[in-house]
């Protein structure tokens, strides 16, 4: 029997996925042996702590970079800004839910491990380099959305949304692995390099390279499922509706924010395709920022709206990465990272007026909330000016350099887009301010406050403002963090 | 030992096609797809007297694993519970028709392969230089813990999350479990309601409602 050579790792590169995957794994049963039924809480905060305990671990790698498991993994400074972006995400998705699971009696302390197995799929996808990888990186990340989706099962709405997201959702990963085959078909490589390196060997000519522009088209698709992009976005609103409302906060952040991450660092990889692969990301992004929009005017259910409107985002995001090999890589992370804020504090309002059996998801429960709630009545009016990209909020700052860099990277059309849309947006967002402002209230709502709810607000409502008021530190913060990447 | 062989062969090829025959001609659909789960195990065990042991393991994974679950689920849900008393759809002249025409088709696919084909000539020796031809289950575990180790962890830790996934949404605490009724109940129940036993009720006093039964959610709707 010959011995078997494990192949050079370098696990330091992955500490703070190794963190998440592992402390996830030792909460589960940390959660059965030893916290106390009825004190699930207790679980959630070590979740935080293992969260707060992978950030810090990801410090001492800014300096470093490297690639390891045979080019599969690689850190760089942008994959460790999105690590640290979606451990934010995490760790408040996980204090809104601290009290909302308990009061909806639907408290499972396996809740709390999930989301740091899922926030472990988005480092993975960040970090992959390698559409293997990325693959596993997705499901990981999807197979536990779809249970959290369905995680409130008395409630049939919850189990509707969670069937539906895990049927679409099976087809989406479908096409994104035939995609794959048919890729390493034409290549001979699933790793972006070697994919990179077999385009470049000749002027990329798409007539000859139909085998690998059917497989690029097939990813795209299994991209756009999980970006939700329009026409692959219909499952959104009805997902976001049944599900929990931390997890509909988190699927907005998270899966939306890593699956673009991914489709960033394919985008840059692949720099000969780009003349096949970036007007249909045009249309793309034209379609999801108009339809997006469109569809949240109409909505009276604050949860679909949201639902729609991130929908709108994440066109916005697309142009930058449309010109991701200029300044688009920047305007993309600050752009993810104030989106992300902004809409954990918005669903944290929302979630502080639902209550058990009744959901006060209605733009109507909102009026008249500045009387009786003035705090929470400004905190929502901060995430929708946001949200609308009003200055100064980090929402405004992220437009401005989302389009700003689509502008210098000849995109002017889908900026002329973006702002018309934008406009547009405005209406509905500030519709919601307007009730809370000026209006009296209809029926009695009883928000709930509570600590970790408090907290949650008040983190994202700060971040919101200072990213909007001092963007310059955390400019340069992303500016640094993209040398690596060579963009 | 060749004769060993041929006996073998011939015993799994008997078993393929009588599982096959009865695939479809049972009445049933569930115990049609318990006789083509014995099909498929049949074909794995063909690719491993073949010397494929790669093939016959997902055979048996795939196929017998994963699909026949899936199609057992199809009819779970799609069809009456049992599938008791169901009868095929088409019957006469309709079903020997159909069975001509698949049988055509297959032999359109067949025919020309087995014609064409030149039996008993050795396969000509490969050309130098051609990659040795995977060794099979070996030289996939050495991928796995050499090449593809971090993608192996991670489907472990993927398969982890969805079992976990799997409990979290289907175990129930006893006191709130919904009540779901044995297949042997629920023949009952159906037998009960398409022939109502004699009402007992004395005169006068109107016939008691149809005990309410607990039913799972997921009964069919009568």
């Amino acid at each position: 029997m010959e011995s078997l050579q494990i192949p050079p790792v370098d696990l330091r590169l992955l500490t703070p996925l190794l963190i998440v995957v592992g402390w996830a794994g030792a909460l589960l049963l940390i959660d059965v042996f030893f916290v106390p039924d009825g004190r699930k809480k207790i679980t959630g905060y070590l979740a935080i702590a293992g969260l707060a305990v992978a950030g810090l671990a990801g410090i001492p790698l800014w300096n470093l970079s490297g690639s390891t498991f045979s080019g599969m993994l690689v850190l760089d400074r942008y994959s460790l800004a999105l690590t640290w972006i979606f451990l934010i995400a995490g760790a408040l998705s996980i204090a809104v839910a601290l009290d909302y699971l308990p009061r909806h009696a639907i408290e499972q302390g396996e809740y709390y491990p999930l989301i740091m197995f899922a926030v472990g799929g988005m480092i993975l996808m960040a970090q992959s380099a390698d559409l293997i990888t990325l693959f596993l990186g997705i499901e990981l990340l999807s197979i536990t959305l779809y249970i959290l989706t369905g995680f409130a099962y008395p409630r049939v709405a919850s189990e509707e949304a969670g069937m539906k997201y895990l049927v679409l959702g099976a087809f989406a990963a479908g096409f994104f692995v035939y995609g794959i085959a048919l890729i390493f078909g034409a290549t001979g490589a699933t790793s972006l390099a070697g994919i990179a390196a077999y385009l470049g060997r000749q002027p990329f000519a798409p007539q000859e390279e139909t085998l690998f522009l059917a497989g690029a088209s097939l990813v795209l698709i299994g991209f756009s499922f999980k970006i939700a992009l329009v026409p692959f976005h219909m499952w959104t609103p009805d997902v976001y509706e049944g599900s929990p409302t931390p997890v509909a906060a988190f699927m907005s952040v998270g899966t939306k924010g890593a699956a673009l991450a991914a489709l960033l660092r394919v985008t840059l990889a692949l720099e000969e395709a780009q003349t096949f692969w970036l007007p249909i990301l045009a249309v793309l992004a034209a379609a999801t920022m108009i339809l997006g929009n469109l569809g949240a005017l109409g909505q009276s259910n604050l949860k679909r709206m949201l639902a729609y409107s991130s929908i709108g985002h994440a066109g916005y995001i697309l142009l930058g990465i449309m010109v991701a090999a200029e300044r688009g890589a920047e305007a993309f992370l600050f752009y993810i990272l104030a989106y992300t804020l902004t809409n954990l504090g918005a669903f944290g309002v929302l979630i502080a007026l639902e209550q058990r059996g009744e959901a006060a998801w209605s733009i109507d429960d909102f009026a008249g909330l500045y009387q009786r709630r003035p705090l929470l009545a400004v905190a929502m009016a901060l995430f929708m000016f946001s949200l609308a990209g009003v200055p100064p909020t980090a929402g405004f700052m992220g437009k401005f350099f989302i389009f700003t860099a689509a502008y210098a990277g000849g995109l002017g059309w889908l900026v002329l887009i973006g702002v018309l849309t934008s406009a547009i947006a405005a209406y509905y967002y500030l519709r919601v301010v307007v009730k809370m402002f000026m209006q009296e209230p209809v029926r009695e709502v009883r928000p709930e406050l509570t600590r970790g709810l408090n907290t949650e607000i008040l983190i994202a409502g700060v971040a919101t403002l200072i990213l909007g008021l001092l963007p310059t530190p955390i400019v340069l913060l992303v500016e640094r963090s993209l040398v690596a990447l060579g963009g | 030992m060749a004769t060993v062989i041929q006996i073998i062969f011939g015993l799994i090829a008997a078993l393929i096609v009588g599982a096959a025959v009865m695939v479809v001609t049972v009445r049933n659909v569930i115990h049609a797809a318990l006789w083509l789960i014995a099909c498929f195990f049949g074909v794995g065990a063909l690719y491993l007297l073949l010397e494929a042991e790669f093939l016959a393991v997902v055979q048996v994974l795939v196929y017998v694993g994963a699909i026949s679950i899936l199609i057992l689920f199809a009819i779970m849900l799609t069809r009456q519970v049992t599938g008791e008393g169901v009868r095929q759809l088409v019957g006469g002249w309709r079903l020997w028709l159909t069975a001509a025409i698949s049988a055509l088709l297959f032999a359109v696919a067949i025919v020309p392969t087995v014609i064409s084909h030149s039996w008993n000539v050795p396969a000509p020796p490969a050309p130098p230089g051609t990659p040795e031809p995977l060794a099979g289950v070996a030289e996939l575990g050495r991928a796995f813990v050499y090449e593809f180790l971090l993608q192996f962890q991670v489907a472990g830790v993927l398969l982890t999350v969805a079992l976990i996934g799997a409990i979290v949404i289907a175990f129930e605490e006893r006191a709130r479990r919904r009540r779901v009724l044995t297949l042997a109940e629920e023949h009952e129940l159906r037998k009960r309601l398409a022939h109502p036993p004699p009402v007992e009720a004395p005169a006068g006093e109107p016939a008691p409602a149809p005990r309410a039964t607990p039913i799972s959610e997921g009964e069919v709707q009568q």
